[in-house]
């Protein structure tokens, strides 16, 4: 059983998600008792490969007994499997979460829902866990399309957003697909092991060239990367509040950890750094992102906007890390992908509390609110607190490698970028903190006016506790990020480094 | 918008045309692509699955993993589109 | 120079069109022309991968046509007469991702469609800026 956990954490939530329309068919309740009992299943398939990965290093699993490069393997090792944990257990939260808020948001679309929900689940996970570069593409348009679907049902500028994101999502899975095809001409071969030991006699040849650009926009496409990022604010913010829970920690952070292994498993480090400048460009390209998104969520008077911006801002950190291609830069964005899923989670799920409340999430309108949801705002500051990099929250402990990543390379214009940055995250989140907090709904005329009691209004039980164990997530990953450190990241950095 | 288009054009369009000097030829039998991973699936392919076609067996057996995402995908759309386009009829429940 | 272009004319063919397909996506305003654009440009990409996996010298389809219960086990099929057929197999994965996610696209146009009541690009764009959506 154990040896085929590989398998089980695609095949039980793909089978599932077969089942569910008819058992939702036949009887609506049983849906979402059934989602969350599947979704554990991935989550222990997860922590027990990173056990064993932890304990005898990296391993494969090939599928259907063909060994590679004629059949498909599963190549797992230390990056797979953190970035698989926290895809189960961030889809497990969000589910849990997900029984009111799409009961009020969609209330007749409950089982196309679900059964949308796990096949996206199986799209990311499927993208992760794989060592077969065709493979990726496949479960990549399973994860896309179901996100596309589930995207297009928010409130009313949804269809919009979501035909946008399509455009540009698919140009970017041909542009990644154009890549691999560019790879097997000249390698003969789509297994990841297999074409990085095949190519570095090849490198100033100019198709490899070609093909490592193409991947490397396309994925940049699907990652929201500046400036291919406009399909990113609108796409989250009018998506329904679970849908955007669940999305906006994963499907870029995926997207990130795509090209990590594009660019330091598939070729070696040294191709991107010096042969050509990639990883230069994407310095640069991710302190604008990190600026600019930053700037454009302090505009925002939406909630769900500001956020999505955030996202932008975030992924450039992720970039810049990846970018700066040293030991702290790479822990750095690692750590961050870590951070990014709890906190995102977080913030998202707060936001689809408020809309559940209050119907719509307008920040001017936040006034009183910490006084009505005092455990939902709470949770909020803890996740503005990691956003700005406030210890002991995990934000504080990626931001610190970033840094040190930034001097190591010695380029302080990137360490300013990073504190200029936190600043601007200081401005729009604590903004929303002050108005819930400070600012009372009464206007200020005659003091003898009888003081309103505001009663505590929260939100119920099934959405507040899944918020509570984000932010708890966030508080003990940063406390542990040390060990997590010493016992999993270190071993993702590529020798030489 | 247009002028967005053609600097696109142009970027990509160069982009594939510097590449495609260095390409094996067209119909090269001794090509990377055509000599080390699939001259196995013409060999063995019938003493392997039994399948005098070869596509079927390397769909089917060598790379069924994609089939099986290839139907997911199909699935997937199917549940979108009733996701996205069911409208609910007066006087039935959901 | 023109050996250049002539060795490998089926690269130059599958250039121009997905250009034509990614000019389609961007340059044009209506949205069931860049959702043409978008099948123009898969189809480019597929016609790519299609295209490798040829071989010259009379190689033929990746059919062992004979008699395959006598041939199973004893035959030897010579590699160099069959065309590879690996790159048919990744196509056919990509036909059909790329025929759903048309599907898909157009189930998101019926959805704009209801909203807006016009696929044009400007005037949805106006109305969103008059409504503040």
């Amino acid at each position: 059983m154990a040896t085929h956990f590989p398998a089980l954490l695609i095949v039980i939530p793909l089978i599932s998600a077969l089942f569910v329309p008819v058992i939702g068919w036949w009887k609506k309740g049983l849906c979402y008792p059934l989602v969350v009992a599947v979704l554990v299943v991935p989550l222990i398939s997860a922590l027990g490969i990173l056990n064993r990965v932890i304990e005898s290093g990296p391993f494969s699993y090939y599928l259907g007994g063909w060994a590679p490069p004629w059949g498909i393997e599963y190549a797992l090792d230390y990056l797979n499997a953190f970035v698989l944990v926290i895809i189960t257990a961030i889809s497990l939260i969000v589910s849990i979460y997900s029984k009111k808020s799409v009961e009020k948001e969609l209330p007749e679309k409950v089982v196309p829902f679900y059964t949308l929900f796990l096949l996206l689940v199986t799209g990311l996970l499927g993208i992760v866990v794989t060592g077969d570069l065709f493979n990726v593409f496949v479960f990549l348009e399973i994860a896309s399309l179901s996100c596309y679907a589930l995207m297009a049902i928010g409130r009313d500028g949804a269809p919009f957003a979501t035909y946008r994101y399509i455009m540009m999502g698919t140009v970017g899975a041909s542009f990644y697909l154009l890549g691999v095809g560019y790879l097997y001409i000249v390698t003969g071969s789509l297994n990841m092991a297999d074409v990085s030991k095949l190519l570095p006699p090849l490198y100033d040849s100019k198709v490899v060239l070609t093909a490592g650009i193409f991947m490397i926009v396309g994925i940049g496409l699907k990652m929201a990367l500046y400036p291919l990022h406009a399909w990113a604010p609108n796409a989250y913010a009018d998506a329904p509040s679970a849908v955007s829970g669940l999305v906006a920690p994963l499907m870029t952070k995926v997207a990130a950890y795509m090209m990590i292994r594009v660019m330091f498993t598939v070729f070696k480090p040294v191709f991107f750094i010096e042969i050509i400048p990639v990883a230069t460009i994407l310095t640069w390209l991710a302190a604008v992102a990190v600026i600019l998104g930053s700037i454009y969520a302090i505009a925002q008077t939406d909630l769900k906007k500001m956020l999505s911006y955030s996202v932008v801002a975030q992924i450039g950190y992720i970039a810049l890390g990846i970018g700066l291609a040293n030991k702290s830069g790479l822990t750095g964005a690692v750590l961050h992908i870590l951070n990014e899923a709890f906190t995102k989670g977080c913030v998202f799920l707060v936001a689809g509390a408020i809309v559940y409340k209050m119907g719509a999430c307008n920040i001017n309108e936040f006034k009183d609110l910490y006084r009505k949801m005092p455990f939902t705002m709470s949770a909020f500051l803890i996740g503005a607190f990691s956003m700005v990099g406030i210890p002991p929250t995990c934000g504080f402990f990626s931001k610190i490698y970033l840094i040190m990543g930034a001097i190591a390379a010695d380029k302080w214009i990137f360490v300013a970028v990073l504190l200029f940055s936190s600043i601007l995250n200081v401005i729009y989140f604590f903004r929303v903190i002050q108005i819930a907090t400070f600012e009372t709904p009464m206007p200020d005329y005659g003091r003898d006016k009888a003081y309103e009691a505001v009663y505590m209004d929260e939100v119920p039980l099934s959405m507040l506790i899944p918020i509570q164990i984000m932010a708890a997530g966030i508080l003990l990953s940063g406390i542990f990020s040390s060990k997590i450190i010493s016992t999993v990241i270190q071993f993702v950095i590529p020798v030489g480094f | 918008m247009k002028t967005i288009a053609i600097l696109i054009i142009v970027l990509t369009g160069g982009l594939l045309i510097y590449g495609v000097e260095d390409m094996p030829d067209w119909g090269d039998p001794n090509s990377p692509a055509n000599a080390y991973v699939s001259p196995e699936y013409i060999k063995d392919s019938l003493k392997k699955t039994a399948t005098p076609n070869m596509v079927t067996a390397v769909l089917a057996d060598y790379r069924g993993y994609d089939t099986m995402g290839e139907t997911t995908v199909i699935f997937t759309a199917g549940i979108g589109c009733i996701l996205m386009l069911r409208k609910k009829r007066k006087g039935e429940g959901a | 120079m023109l050996e250049y272009i002539v060795s490998k004319y089926n690269f130059w063919a599958y250039v121009i069109l997905l250009l034509i397909g990614l000019y389609a996506m961007v340059g044009k305003k209506n949205l069931v022309k860049k959702l043409i654009g978008m099948n123009i440009f898969q189809s480019a990409v597929i016609l790519f991968y299609v295209s490798i996996g040829v071989k010259k010298g009379g190689a033929t389809v990746p059919i062992f046509l004979g008699d395959a219960h006598a041939a199973h086990g004893h035959a030897v099929i010579d590699a160099a007469s069959y065309i590879n057929p690996l790159p048919h197999v990744l196509m056919l994965t990509a036909i059909v991702v790329s025929i759903a996610t048309t599907g898909v696209a157009l189930a998101v146009l019926i959805l704009i469609f209801r909203r807006y009541k016009t696929l044009e690009l400007d005037e949805i764009m106006k109305i969103r800026k008059d409504t503040g959506v």
